[in-house]
């Protein structure tokens, strides 16, 4: 059975903090095959491929008065040891990025041209995860084009956007 | 999100407007309008709407196409309003001019131009303010940068509602004659609702997100422009509403305008404050050419409210308010349009070019698509003409002035140049240039 670190970011975010550094400070301190579980007063959705890229999968659970348990597992099995396999969600069935760009200190649209580039390598079904400094809106016309499907939200801090592109089995 | 495509139009609006620019320059040189004639005279009229909606506002209309949907990430409300919009605006500032040149004697014309003229250039500006409102509509609550061109677009329909107004006063007709003075109160809100709400208001919220995508800084502080914005909006609704009040009362315009005067100074201080901050935390350390001549832009832009606050306080305001105006039509608005112009007609050439086969092929930069050594030089003889021209305004030196505009003039030439270079790929070398797959763009229309 999975041994959990539990991190409550709940008074953090009451008191108008940054909880993103924290969550990123235990990730740090993770013996091999711990995870992680998080309380917060919402569902902490942007996380979640953050994680997924780390190699962590998520399990929800919502609380009372809005709030939410989240339990992140090290992506080694242990996801289907510990919850039966039906749990599985089907939204959550991309493979895990074979790439992983941080196109946050590029020039437009130099992210754009890595992403594309990066994209042309991979195999059907294959992902590509990579972090932009803002929402890249002429990218996804381009995406669309191509047939790539694509998941993409601001960070919980709001200081960058991550963006997951899967190219079309 | 689904994404932003290209606006197919934008490049026209942009192609139009530096036409209307070069044509009031050249009239400008030919030594028609003021300072050679009256500051209110008809002949000042067709240079002033000529730059103002000809060249201006059909050139930010034309960017807010492309960028409103940017700053909002949602598709703009309609495309198919644009080219309809492009048509009446152009249509309707024909005719309005030719009712100002039939006003000054210029040929013997039926008083109807103006109005008509007014009513359609109303129409297209309706057909903008529509579909980019809508557009904002849908993304609300907005972020910063749009909120300013929310204030703008309302500003704009102020303008056009006193100039519609101007245009059956002036053209004679019996509704007109109800408001004898609606011309000595109303053509400072006229103005300031133009240049100050739409234009200037617009540009610097537009200004806020581009400096911080081209110098690389963050702007996701949500108390980023605030300050900047709430001046602003109350220096605007003071001014237009306490304007439009005092229209009514006959009196106290010059009380409106004195409260409104220090919010609007305060607003600039904010948005300069904020510039600087952008400058400072940028991570880009050597700026591109469009992102220098957007901050020599803004020099104008200061050194337009210092002139402006001075000339109150020594009494000299009504005298040089010429001087004034050009500097803020010039050094600043006309200065920042170009300076975005020659980053965003590289850029969206470059989309629509290589957007498709990129990744696939090898394609050039969008830095490979221009010459900014070529372009410094065009920059500056704009920048120094612009300030020149300020100066003989200033002194009252009608040929200075003329010769000032001539150098503007020539600079405009040389980058209309650099933008037809960029559109036809001129300056990309040859093995990247049109890779397999990829098309020759047109001219003045994209493909999106």
């Amino acid at each position: 059975m999975t041994e959990f670190i539990d991190v409550d970011v709940r008074p953090i975010l009451r008191a108008g903090g940054e909880p993103f550094s924290i969550i990123m400070a235990a990730l740090e301190r993770l013996e091999p095959g711990e995870g992680l579980r998080l309380y917060a007063p919402f569902k902490p959705v942007p996380l979640f491929d953050v994680m997924a890229s780390r190699g962590f999968a998520h399990r929800e659970a919502e609380l009372e008065g809005g709030e939410w348990e989240i339990r992140f597992l090290p992506n080694d099995g242990a996801v289907e040891a510990a919850e039966p396999a039906s749990a599985a969600s089907s939204d959550g069935d991309w493979p895990e990025p074979m790439v992983h760009l941080d196109n946050r200190d590029l020039d437009p649209p130099e992210p754009m041209v890595r992403i594309l580039t990066a994209l042309e390598r991979l195999a059907p079904g294959q992902t590509l995860f990579a972090l932009l400094s803002r929402e890249p809106v002429f990218l996804f016309r381009e995406l669309t084009k191509r047939g790539h499907q694509w998941r993409g939200d601001f960070t919980p801090q709001k200081d960058a956007y991550q963006l997951t592109v899967r190219v079309p089995a | 999100m689904i994404g932003t495509s290209l606006c197919r139009w934008a490049i026209s609006y942009c192609a139009v407007a530096i036409a209307w620019l070069l044509l009031a320059e050249g009239l400008m040189v030919a030594g028609f309008g003021f300072p050679n004639h009256d500051i209110g005279g008809p002949d000042t009229l067709v240079i002033v709407h000529m730059v103002c909606v000809g060249w201006l506002s059909m050139a930010l209309c034309g960017a807010l196409f492309q960028f409103v949907p940017v700053l909002v990430a949602r598709p703009l409300y309609a495309e198919r309003w644009t080219l309809p919009a492009l048509a009446l605006l152009t249509l309707g500032l024909t005719v309005l001019l030719a009712g100002f040149l039939a006003l000054g004697g210029h040929f013997n014309g039926p008083a109807w131009l103006l109005p008509v003229g007014a009513v359609l250039l109303i129409a297209g500006f309706a057909l903008v303010v529509v579909n980019l409102s809508m557009t904002l509509w849908s993304a609300r609550p907005l972020p910063g940068p749009a909120r300013f061109v929310a204030g703008g677009l309302a500003c704009i329909c102020v303008t056009t509602a006193f100039g519609g107004m101007f245009s059956l006063v002036l053209s004679g007709t019996a509704a007109g004659a109800q408001w004898p003075d609606l011309l000595i109160s109303g053509v400072p809100i006229h103005a300031i609702a133009g240049l100050g709400g739409w234009l200037t208001f617009t540009a610097m919220g537009v200004s806020y997100r581009l400096l911080a995508m081209f110098m690389l800084a963050p702007d996701g502080d949500v108390r980023l422009g605030r300050l900047a914005w709430l001046a602003g909006i109350t220096a605007l609704a003071v001014g237009l509403v306490g304007g439009v009040l005092t229209f009514w009362r006959m009196t106290g315009l010059n009380l409106a305008l004195l409260l409104a005067g220090p919010a609007a100074l305060l607003s600039l201080a904010a948005y300069g404050r904020d510039v600087l901050g952008l400058y400072r935390t940028r991570k880009r350390r050597a700026l591109e050419l469009n992102t220098r001549m957007s901050l020599a832009a803004l020099v104008s832009l200061a050194a337009a409210a210092i002139l402006g606050a001075a000339l109150l306080a020594i009494g000299f305001f009504q005298s040089h308010v010429g001087a004034l105006a050009f500097l803020v039509a010039f050094g600043w608005l006309t200065g920042l349009v170009l300076a975005n112009l020659y980053k965003i007609v590289p850029f969206l050439t470059w989309l629509e070019t290589y957007g498709p086969v990129m990744g696939r092929m090898p394609t050039p930069r969008v830095q490979d698509l221009v010459a900014e050594r070529r372009a410094l030089k065009w920059f500056v003889v704009f920048f120094a003409g612009s300030w020149a021209a300020t100066l003989m305004l200033l002194l009252d030196a009608a040929l200075g002035f003329r010769v000032a505009v001539a150098a503007v003039m020539l600079a405009t030439l040389g980058l209309s140049e650099e933008f037809i270079r960029a559109r036809r790929l001129a300056d990309v070398a040859e093995p990247l240039r049109l890779p397999t797959g990829a098309a020759m763009p047109h001219l003045l229309v994209s493909r999106n």
